[in-house]
């Protein structure tokens, strides 16, 4: 019955990574869909130049907006943030985000011993809130027509527009110089990483998650816990994706509500659920 | 926080959320995105 929970969440996963970018052809082609869809922002981290992308990336449409010699305050963009953060919080980085997916199944491969977290973990995870802040929004805005996360930073676009692109496309590959180079070391640093730790690229550096994350207190979806009903065993902690205590921390920003502590608790003391709306009398939430 | 106080949180960021996009959509950021997205974005790739 976990067993299989686990299966559903990697199902959505795996079903939201194909929406992202249920543009096949494009793999075959190596052209970008260029409907109307790509108006629409989607909600996880996912490069508008991958060539199956039928969404915008929310990052890159935010620096876009930002970029420009006459900056105009993003509505459009920080309108679907706003939503997608509200109702889901970081529900979003645990079961629809094509990167969060992809480091995942790196960190099932198991050749290398795994750790639970990096020295300095606590200062490392505001990494990410100094990415949005510097590369998302103050570089944009001072040194316009540059979009520094993605630019120098994000390795999605790596991953899933750079490589299948420049594979397809004689013409682009001819450009490749040392930017593409340094974006690929990037992006090699964070496979390597995510082999050895849960997640590193949500915990440290996704501008994206770092957002959502401010929502996760009162977001539709959240982790509940009740204290009554916990034993504290202890089990949800080491399967914690974020290396983080579920049981005290269960609304803390850096919880991605991937369920694995609900799964594992003997008591069902955690659990993912919506927020409730009418009070119960039987649960009191710590 | 309350659930009293999350969920005025929660009923003011959809609105918030609705109202910006709202806004959004009338001044046509809608377009700039859309043009944005339907070109390559050779930054993104590495080679601009």
């Amino acid at each position: 019955m976990k067993r299989k929970s686990e299966w559903k969440r990697t199902a959505v996963q795996a079903a939201s990574l194909l929406l992202h970018n249920a543009n096949l052809k494009g793999f075959v082609t190596g052209k970008i869909y260029q409907g109307d869809l790509k108006q629409v922002c989607v909600p996880g981290l996912n490069c508008y130049s991958c060539p199956g992308a039928i969404g915008a990336c929310p990052v890159g449409s935010l620096q876009n907006a930002l970029q420009k010699s006459k900056p105009s305050f993003p509505f459009y963009v920080l309108g679907f943030l706003l939503l997608f953060g509200a109702l889901l919080g970081r529900f979003v980085c645990g079961f629809l985000c094509p990167f969060g997916f992809v480091q995942d199944l790196l960190y099932k491969i198991p050749f290398f011993k795994k750790i639970r977290t990096f020295p300095g973990e606590k200062y490392l995870r505001w990494l990410k809130y100094v990415v949005a802040l510097l590369l998302v929004v103050a570089l944009p805005l001072i040194y316009t027509g540059v979009p520094y996360f993605c630019k120098y930073l994000c390795p999605a676009g790596t991953l899933f527009g750079a490589i299948p692109l420049l594979s397809l496309d004689q013409l682009l590959s001819d450009q490749i110089g040392p930017l593409f180079w340094w974006k690929l070391i990037v992006l090699i640093v964070v496979v390597l990483v995510s082999l050895l730790i849960s997640r590193p690229f949500c915990r440290y550096l996704c501008p994206l998650g770092g957002f959502y994350g401010l929502f996760n207190r009162v977001s539709l979806v959240q982790l509940k816990h009740t204290e009554t009903k916990c034993v504290h065993c202890d089990r949800c902690v080491p399967v914690c994706a974020m290396g983080i205590d579920p049981k005290t921390q269960f609304d803390s920003t850096e919880c991605i509500r991937c369920g694995k502590c609900a799964r594992v608790c003997p008591t069902d003391a955690l659990r993912l659920g919506l927020l409730d709306l009418k009070k119960k009398k039987e649960e009191q939430t710590a | 926080m309350k659930r009293a106080g999350r969920i005025a949180a929660l009923g003011g960021l959809l609105a918030l959320g609705a109202a910006f996009l709202s806004v959004g959509i009338g001044k046509g950021q809608m377009t700039e995105v859309l043009s944005k997205a339907i070109r390559i974005c050779l930054e993104c790739i590495g080679i601009g």
